[in-house]
């Protein structure tokens, strides 16, 4: 196809989810240790492939999202295949004035320059998870027990952007046979406590159309009789002709750590719990690497502030109801 | 809340507290599980259902009987694209039957007919339980105060816009979807897609599993519990599910109250033996979700049965 006539590629955002425990955490740490103290608190957030047609995954915030009060047990079970880490940063302010006044260029600019770090050090390959990063601004008003908050998830901006070649189900892509070893690898690879939580990965299909499934660092060891390479993610959206937002970054660190431009990817989606490769998607992405991107000093424009409804905004919830004491013994009497 | 049900809590509580949890089956003779069963059908449910997770939830509120990794069992975003309250009505509207009664009294499974085709998914089935009376005679009443008594201005927004941004983000890669779910109805008036997050805990009083419901709208933000009952039969949601603390997450929660779970399940595995199926206990939650599922119909959870249940109208 021409240059001028491929379509740009498009990614669906990350959506935000929050527990109500989560909130009830931040609360009681904000009361009984961080005080004024309004340092960004290290926070993970958690998502899964998608597992329903219908519906995309989000990025949910749990009360283990934050760090423990009591330091003692914490089982953040690795390995939990329907929690698969994403490293993000809370800032919280004490005031609303505070949450309203903070710079939020810089803040994802920052935020930013870390997964770009990342990619440029290599260090996105030895730990995939670091590609996909968050953060989140906040006001905890604990008079009110009311939550104002917004996310971001940042994405460096290709300029120009990556454009398609192709995309379709990936039932489609395969031979019946590649299919069939591509599902038993991923299936195996979910199942398997130390890569189930693992979200980008090397896709190999063999000549003998046999397929596995390999982490990102094992790059060097496959490349014999490899016929083709797809690069996989966990893909949390669900819709046919687009990918989500996890694979934005992971085409950067393609393009700059393997000096690929012609992108083959593989979208892997899960239907009750198992690979659905008529919900997976492959699709080719050809990118141009912009040549200030050359020089590491320089760091791209970046995306990503939530947008709820198609209006960028933050939000504010209401917990009066279940956490003011004053309302719950009104209640209980 | 209704003094009968703090009082019921009351006791309840001091009960749980003085006795041991079971450890001797009675998972035939009782239709109840014992604490090792519950784990035992639990791993069970993740590892043919792997939607759903151990979890270990609050640490001040785990119980020193289950497992410190395996205190409930949990499946999230689940999609729930129609209210049963309102399939309910489609029903009645095209005359169809929402109850279909079985002359030899044993048609738990039995499902609703289907009147009218929707345009959502063509191979659904809504679950239905006909002669199963879960809610007689149970002292639990409807809906405690939890949202109940209060005057509607008193009532906050659990979820609304704040600081609508000038932010822009000029971006030709971002996907300007307004949001992201399927099937949304062009028509405004049609509630759309929420998403539950349901968890399985142990009772240790009923000695049965208990199932509670977390519901989020179609923008991510909590729903009220109320709301919540709109996705339960309606049979069930004055009666039976009730709003409530959650023994290992903060918050209230819709559940499903317990209190007849047990002769619940006794008469399905009754049915069961009677076709000459011997359940396993292992399979417990299965058949306890596939009788959760009348409960709430349009919430499509995973609860794959991948064994043989006789003859029934499966």
């Amino acid at each position: 196809m021409e240059e001028n006539k491929r379509p740009i590629l498009q990614f669906a955002p990350f959506q935000s989810a929050v527990d109500e425990g989560f909130w009830h955490r931040l609360s009681s740490l904000k009361l009984n240790e961080l005080g004024i103290d309004d340092s960004p608190i290290p926070v993970s957030g958690f998502f899964a492939p998608c597992s329903h047609y219908q519906v995309s995954n989000h990025l949910t915030l749990i009360s283990e999202s934050l760090p423990s009060e009591e330091s003692s047990s914490s089982t953040t079970s690795h390995g939990n295949r329907n929690r698969c880490p994403v490293p993000g940063m809370l800032y919280n302010t004490n005031t609303l004035e505070a949450y309203r006044g903070l710079d939020k260029e810089a803040l994802l600019k920052a935020e930013s320059k870390k997964i770009w770090d990342d990619i440029h050090s290599g260090r996105a390959v030895e730990d995939s998870t670091l590609l996909s990063r968050f953060f989140l601004i906040s006001y905890a008003d604990l008079k009110k027990w009311s939550f104002h908050y917004w996310f971001a998830f940042p994405a460096l901006v290709l300029e120009p952007a990556a454009t398609l070649n192709y995309i379709q189900p990936a039932s489609q892509y395969f031979s019946s046979k590649e299919a069939e070893s591509l599902s038993a690898a991923c299936n195996d690879w979910r199942k398997s406590t130390v890569t189930a939580d693992v979200p980008f990965f090397l896709v190999y299909v063999k000549s003998d159309s046999s397929v596995s499934v390999r982490l990102l660092k094992d790059w060097d060891l496959c490349q014999d009789d490899c016929q083709q390479l797809l690069f996989g993610f966990y893909d949390p959206c669900h819709l046919p002709n687009n990918p989500g937002w996890p694979l934005r970054n992971f085409l950067c660190l393609i393009a700059v750590h393997w000096k690929i431009n012609n992108i083959r990817f593989l979208c892997y989606r899960e239907n009750r719990g198992f690979a659905d490769l008529g919900l997976c998607l492959v699709g080719e992405a050809v990118i141009t690497v912009p040549e200030a991107w050359k020089d590491h000093g320089f760091i791209p424009a970046t995306v990503g502030w939530e947008s709820i409804k198609g209006k960028k905004g933050a939000r504010c919830i209401s917990l009066a109801k279940t956490m003011d004491p004053r309302r719950l013994a009104v209640s209980a009497a | 809340m209704v003094l009968s049900q703090k009082i019921h809590d009351a006791f309840k509580g001091t009960v749980e507290r003085m006795t041991n949890p079971r450890t001797v089956s009675a998972f035939k003779e009782k239709g109840v599980l014992s604490v090792s069963e519950f784990i035992i059908a639990g791993d069970n449910l993740v590892s043919k259902c792997p939607t759903w997770s151990w979890e270990s939830g609050e640490p001040s509120k785990r119980k020193p009987y289950l497992p410190a990794e395996k205190q409930f069992l949990i499946t999230r975003n689940v999609p729930c694209l129609r209210r049963a309250a309102s399939v309910e009505e489609e029903y009645e509207a095209a005359g169809g039957e929402v109850l279909l009664d079985n002359e030899d009294n044993d048609g738990w499974l039995a499902t609703h007919g289907k009147p009218r085709e929707t345009k959502l998914d063509e191979n659904e089935r809504l679950p239905s339980i006909e002669n199963l009376d879960v809610s007689t005679k149970s002292g639990i009443q409807s809906i405690p105060s939890y949202f109940g008594r209060d005057e509607e201005e008193d009532i906050p927004d659990m979820a609304e816009f704040d600081d609508p941004s000038n932010l822009i983000e000029t971006d030709p890669a971002t996907l300007q979807s307004t949001y992201l779910v399927a099937h949304e109805p062009d028509d405004d008036n049609i509630l759309r897609t929420r998403t539950y997050d349901i968890s399985i805990t142990y009772d240790k009083y009923y000695q049965t599993p208990r199932v509670w419901l977390t519901g989020y709208d179609e923008s991510r933000m909590l729903l009220k519990p109320e709301l919540v009952l709109e996705d339960v039969s309606q049979d069930h949601a004055r009666k039976t599910v009730t709003i409530e603390d959650h023994p290992h997450l903060p918050g209230k929660h819709a559940s499903v109250h317990p209190c007849r779970h047990g002769a619940v399940m006794k008469k399905i595995i009754d049915v069961l033996m009677s076709r000459g199926v011997e359940p396993e206990v292992d399979k417990y939650l299965f058949l306890f979700l596939k009788f959760v599922a009348s409960v709430i119909p349009t919430i499509e959870y995973d609860y794959t049965m991948d064994f043989d249940l006789g003859s029934s109208s499966n």
